[in-house]
């Protein structure tokens, strides 16, 4: 499905890109992302394509702002057969419940559920109105970060199941993970749109690479012409080799990959390496990265061995270093 | 500790203060010659009926113009705001006056209407007019406070699960204001049913419990009115009561 809105007020805002599956329109806070929702939603005065001019009560989409908003007056099956008439809505709103696996709770107030469960009660709601497009408003914001993933991977799954095109709008490289598509949102313009495996493998800007939520993006000036380029990083006031096409005194965003540092033993010094002390170790699920303090600037690296407080030669490898004009 | 006993020492106090009428009340009352002037039930009806039609009227107006005026913006608001602060600032004698050069005899609407047929001065419909004048400000006050309470993406929620904006109101807006609502309608209660200046001058006649007190006192002295005030507390009591307890239950 092909979104085209413009907004005027309070902010202006327009916005051209195609739903498929569920897709996650990526941008940081502040861009109106939760506005182009109330825009489609019929909830903001807005011109576009679909729905335009209707008003909210006839245009076929479920919507589900942040925080998930149940009626507090209604029990959860009351939510859900909220959009439903005639003498089977409270036998149709069970069949939802049971989709989203809460017919056990029908019974229970908004008040008694937990971040997770309100927020299927809420998708239960919007799906039971057999809408032609889901709208979803920061679906993480609400939820418990123990359960998050698992509650996040049910509600794509569900989506996926009743196959209605969803549009979810997050700042949270988390969601985008779970993305069939990606819709990336930088100063209020549409920068790059694919998939989350195309969109990882080549951000078309730092902007786009901070969205995604990579670490080690930082800002720099090219020095230099093609074969004794440097990179100046003014931040940890050094400058590195490195290889572009850009032109002598471009500003750039740059990036490395944590896993591209390496640690430099032994009296041979190459040209690029710098110094740095460590900061903080971090250690999670997900691996083990070094907090390193370059100047001003703080590198991430994935140091396995290293202490706290001591200093240590780093080299970025000019291959691994991305750089975007600013 | 000692900071807390001291605000409960205040608030004693001002319970004391509070009560000290009504003990004066219990005091002054004649128990052994206990009796009612005459007129005394029919002043009773007349209160209660008529407060209960004027408070039909207040609650089926007032209501969609709070709604309204929670719910919307629009340049020139501040002399809604004014014009609802006007009718509570104006004293009740100015105010049963001002009726008075309205709907009065020979006031502009009030001879229009009278050839229409309907009276407003000492008649039913009068009683009814000044306690609706008293009381639908405060109302308006209070009801508009009870919708501006109501989350208004709830209201945008339930227009997006395909209600049109009249069902939203009765199911999402009115519930959710319904504790709000329900001070609104108390207070409107004993307002219209306490008021004496407006009804005064408008409508003397057919007599309500304000003006009946009035008239005992002057034509027999304190111990016709003391019994009335009695019933009145009596008939009046129950509804504002009855929701205020409702609403503290609910917010418990």
């Amino acid at each position: 499905m092909r979104i085209d809105y413009r907004i005027a007020r309070p902010i202006e805002l327009s916005a051209s890109f195609e739903v498929e599956g569920f897709t996650v329109l990526l941008g940081a806070s502040g861009e109106g992302k939760s506005l182009l929702l109330r825009a489609i939603a019929g909830l903001l005065p807005a011109q576009g394509e679909p729905y335009g001019g209707l008003p909210p009560q006839r245009r076929a989409v479920g919507y589900l702002p942040q925080g998930h908003t149940l009626f507090p007056h209604l029990r959860a099956w009351q939510n859900v057969a909220f959009a439903l008439s005639g003498p089977h809505r409270r036998d149709e709103a069970m069949t939802w419940l049971q989709r989203v696996g809460l017919a056990d709770l029908a019974e229970r107030w908004p008040a008694q559920l937990s971040g997770g469960q309100q927020q299927r009660v809420a998708l239960a709601r919007a799906l039971a109105r057999r809408p032609q497009l889901l709208l979803l408003d920061e679906p993480t914001s609400a939820l418990d970060p123990a359960t998050r993933d698992d509650v996040l991977a049910e509600l794509v799954a569900e989506v996926h199941a009743v196959g209605i095109p969803t549009l979810a709008v997050s700042h949270d490289p988390a969601l985008a993970a779970m993305a069939d598509r990606l819709v990336l949102m930088h100063g209020r313009r549409i920068v790059q749109t694919g998939r989350p495996l195309d969109v990882h493998a080549q951000p078309a800007s730092g902007a786009v690479a901070r969205l995604l939520g990579l670490r080690n993006v930082f800002r720099g000036r090219l020095a230099g012409t093609a074969g004794s380029q440097h990179l100046i990083w003014p931040e940890a006031g050094v400058s590195l080799p490195v290889k572009t096409t850009l032109a002598d005194g471009t500003a750039v965003d740059w990036h490395i990959a944590p896993e591209a540092i390496r640690l430099q033993h032994g009296g041979t010094v190459p040209a690029g390496t710098i110094m740095a002390g460590v900061e903080l170790p971090q250690r999670s699920a997900y691996g083990q990265y070094a907090g390193l303090r370059c100047g001003q600037a703080r590198l991430w690296a994935d140091l396995s061995s290293c202490h706290a407080a001591e200093t240590v030669r780093l080299s970025l490898p000019w291959p691994s270093i991305r750089c975007w004009p600013a | 500790m000692s900071r807390s006993r001291f605000a409960a020492g205040l608030a004693a106090l001002a319970l004391l203060l509070l009560a000290a009428p009504f003990a004066g009340l219990v005091l002054a009352t004649d128990w052994r010659h206990f009796g009612f002037a005459h007129g005394d039930g029919g002043a009773v009806a007349v209160s209660l009926g008529l407060s209960l039609v004027a408070l039909g009227l207040i609650v089926a107006l007032g209501t969609p113009l709070a709604w309204w005026l929670a719910r919307h913006r629009v340049r020139g608001q501040w002399l809604v705001d004014a014009l609802l602060l006007l009718a509570l600032l104006t004293p009740p004698l100015a105010m049963g006056l001002l009726l008075a050069a309205m709907y009065g005899p020979y006031g502009p609407a009030g001879s229009l209407l009278e050839r229409a047929g309907l009276v407003l001065t000492n008649s039913a419909p009068a009683f009814v007019m000044a306690q609706f004048y008293a009381a639908l400000p405060y109302y308006v006050l209070a009801a508009r406070a009870a919708f501006e309470s109501v989350p208004r993406e709830l209201e945008q929620i339930a227009l997006t699960l395909g209600h049109s904006p009249a069902r939203c109101f009765f199911r999402v807006s009115l519930p959710l204001a319904k504790l709000g609502l329900a001070a609104a309608v108390a207070l409107a209660w004993v307002r219209a049913l306490g008021e004496f200046g407006v009804v005064l001058i408008v409508a003397y006649y057919p007599q309500g419990i304000p003006v009946k007190l009035w008239t005992n006192l002057q034509d027999i002295g304190l111990s016709a009115v003391y019994p009335l005030l009695w019933v009145f507390f009596l008939v009046a009591l129950p509804l504002p009561l009855a929701l205020g307890l409702a609403v503290r239950r609910r917010l418990a």
